[in-house]
């Protein structure tokens, strides 16, 4: 029964991989950050090995959270039906959005300075209720933007009042 | 409340936005014309019944702080100093702050440093409510808060004004918002309504003691006391504060905050009314209901006891008193009893009936995740509604409009992958209610889904608005970020 996060019934478009290689750059900042400052700390302050078993343990972190980001990222897919856009994701945590276009207050398009050098975008979709968490990350910003376009023509042809 | 004399076809006069507002010296606003001029100032003791609180605090912090009280003398110019100050300060913002009615909106002119214009369009207005706090209410003045949906409370507040014009302007908005039919049904006196129902002092205290939030803080304090004088463990009388934070703060917000809760039936639909020292006044337009949540504590439900509160678009917590906000949406009723209950249901959403709603239990493998909760676990729908309903201790019964869902969402964790469960969210507009279908079977869980879904394309298509408001589209803004188009008030730095 794998279906309920990914119904069959529509086609799915999966996200960009350069999503994960984002996020492994990102990673990759952070846990050489940490151990860094692990490897320091605890070498002046107790031992060398410590600090090498220190980044040992690092290093294992980040091995995981490599293959970790690269699962996720091809957990991430979404799909446009006719009145409804559904976001699935998540492997540990798996979840499906539905929103139908007509309740789409707004859309953002977002990047950061990292997305956008390896040229990836957000789209992100706003309903009355904060709770709707209709996010796409990775997404070629062309396609980003034409996923934008359409979402307000929707959300236009398709609102609905409060 | 509504006496609206409005002169509804008054000439509709274009106001240009950008000339200089000939300032009206007076300093009374002048009773005779509500209607568009360039500006009007709120009432000038407005400084004075906002900024009272300073001095409550300044008072306060010099009993206490035993440095200041051994000095007297600085301790007074220093008293005076932040007085005087803080008056000028709220004299300066008060001299600054216009309000006007132009053809579609409320615009306010406010600040001195920073200039700014907020413009609420009428057509954004969801409800407009007249507030008294305490202070204000002793020289009868009032408040009114203009409910706008996705603003935050303090958007659509205008204080102070007398009572009278408050009233007055009230209704003049309210036939704004609402269009030419609403005017000529308002234009008609309306005679205040019999109440439909008040909720006596003595329900309302017994059925806080009663509530587990007190009880479990009683027990908890009573714990402590016998652990700490006979025992003579000294677990720290710290902990007692908070326990009896939360058996006396209840009771005061019940007791004191919704004294004398009054349900009337009015033209604009269901009106409540109450409070002791705050009067709050509340409309709940009908078809702006979006979900409604009914709440049973445990031993409420041996006495046939519940409360009901409600969603409404725009009003996040527009019940609290002064400033605090909560997340309450609109309180339909504190506590009633079965019939009551019943009543007030079928006036909300006529043709509900929550006995008649077939509930589909969770399967009994979710004992492993809730060893008791999960016998309380179901979800049920009709044609008009979804109901989730979860809880032991405290019983919680959403229910959610078909054409009021926002978005359907299917969500799973480890644990419940391993038990091939999972969560369905009917998400609402933020409020009170929160329509889960917790640890539904995953077949289950996927024909919700597709059902709900379905259900709230159909009742998109079929349900038509009642209230011109209502069918006001939220464009979407074409521009990603630049997210204003439905933020219904706009910030335009004047120039």
């Amino acid at each position: 029964m794998d279906d309920l996060f990914a119904p069959s019934d529509v086609s799915w478009t999966p996200v960009s991989p350069k999503l994960a290689a984002v996020r492994r750059v990102t990673s990759a900042i952070f846990c050489g950050l940490v151990a860094v400052a692990g490897l320091f700390a605890f070498g002046l302050m107790l031992s060398w090995l410590y600090a090498g078993l220190w980044v040992l343990l690092v290093a294992a972190g980040f091995a995981w959270s490599w293959s970790l980001i690269g699962r996720n990222q091809r957990s991430w897919k979404y799909a446009e039906r006719e009145d409804e856009l559904l976001v699935s994701h998540g492997i540990m945590f798996r979840q499906l959005v539905v929103v139908p276009y007509g309740r789409m207050q707004f859309v953002d398009v977002a990047a950061g300075p990292l997305e956008r050098s390896y040229g990836i975008a957000t789209v992100e979709l706003h309903t009355a209720t904060p709770a709707t968490d209709a996010k796409i990350p990775g997404l070629h910003p062309d396609e980003a933007s034409r996923l934008r376009d359409r979402l307000s023509a929707l959300g236009q042809a398709q609102a609905w009042g409060l | 409340m509504t006496e609206p004399n409005a002169p509804s076809g008054a000439p509709p006069h274009a106001p240009d936005p950008d000339a200089p507002a000939p300032p009206p010296y007076g300093a009374t606003p002048e009773p005779a014309p509500l209607v568009e001029r360039e500006g009007d100032r709120l009432h000038p003791l407005t400084p004075f019944v906002k900024g009272w609180g300073y001095f409550v605090v300044a008072a306060f912090a010099m009993a206490n702080n035993e440095g200041l009280r051994s000095n007297l003398k600085i301790a007074g110019i220093a008293l005076a100093g932040v007085l005087v100050g803080g008056m000028l300060l709220g004299a300066l913002s008060w001299w600054f702050t216009k309000w006007q009615l132009t053809d579609d909106a409320v615009r306010v002119d406010s600040g001195f440093l920073f200039r700014r214009t907020r413009i609420i369009r009428f057509d954004r207005i969801q409800a407009i409510d007249v507030a008294q706090p305490f202070v204000a209410r002793l020289f009868n003045m009032a408040e009114l808060r203009m409910d706008v949906a996705g603003g935050s409370r303090s958007d659509g507040k205008l204080s102070y004004f007398t009572s009278e014009e408050a009233a007055k302007l009230r209704g003049i908005l309210l036939v704004r918002a609402k269009g030419k039919e609403a005017a000529e049904e308002a234009a008609q006196p309306e005679q205040e309504p019999p109440p439909l129902l008040v909720v006596p002092t003595g329900r309302l205290l017994g059925a806080t003691l009663l509530s587990s939030t007190v009880l479990g803080s009683l027990a908890g304090l009573i714990w402590l006391i016998v652990a700490t004088t006979v025992l003579e463990f000294h677990v720290g009388l710290f902990a007692g504060l908070p326990l009896l934070l939360g058996v006396v703060q209840p009771i005061w917000k019940q007791v004191v905050g919704n004294h004398r809760f009054t349900l009337v039936e009015s033209r604009d639909g269901l009106r409540t009314k109450r409070g002791l020292f705050d009067l709050q006044r509340q409309t709940v337009p009908p078809g702006r209901v979006q979900g409604l949540l009914i709440t049973e504590p445990l031993i409420w439900r041996r006495l046939g006891w519940s409360r009901v509160d409600l969603d409404i678009a725009g009003v996040v917590g527009g019940v609290s008193g002064d400033g605090e906000e909560d997340q309450n949406g609109v309180q339909l009723l504190p506590v009633g009893e079965r019939t009551e209950v019943a009543g007030v249901l079928a006036r909300v959403l006529p043709g509900f009936d929550l006995s008649r709603i077939e509930m589909h239990r969770a399967p009994s493998r979710v004992k492993w995740l809730r060893p008791v909760g999960w016998r309380y676990l179901a979800y049920g729908a009709d044609d008009q509604v979804l109901v989730t309903q979860r809880g032991w201790v405290s019983r919680k019964t959403s229910v959610v409009l078909h054409h009021k869902t926002q978005s359907v969402r299917v969500q799973q964790g480890p644990i419940q992958r391993r038990l091939r469960l999972a969560n369905v969210h009917i998400d609402t507009p933020q409020g009170p209610t929160d329509a889960i279908a917790l640890h539904r079977d995953l077949a289950d869980a996927a024909d919700l889904l597709e059902a709900q879904t379905t259900r709230a394309r159909e009742a998109r298509r079929t349900t038509s608005a009642p209230l011109p408001v209502q069918t006001q589209p939220n464009a979407p803004s074409p521009e990603g970020s630049s997210s204003s188009a439905a933020s219904p008030a706009e910030d335009n730095p004047a120039t």
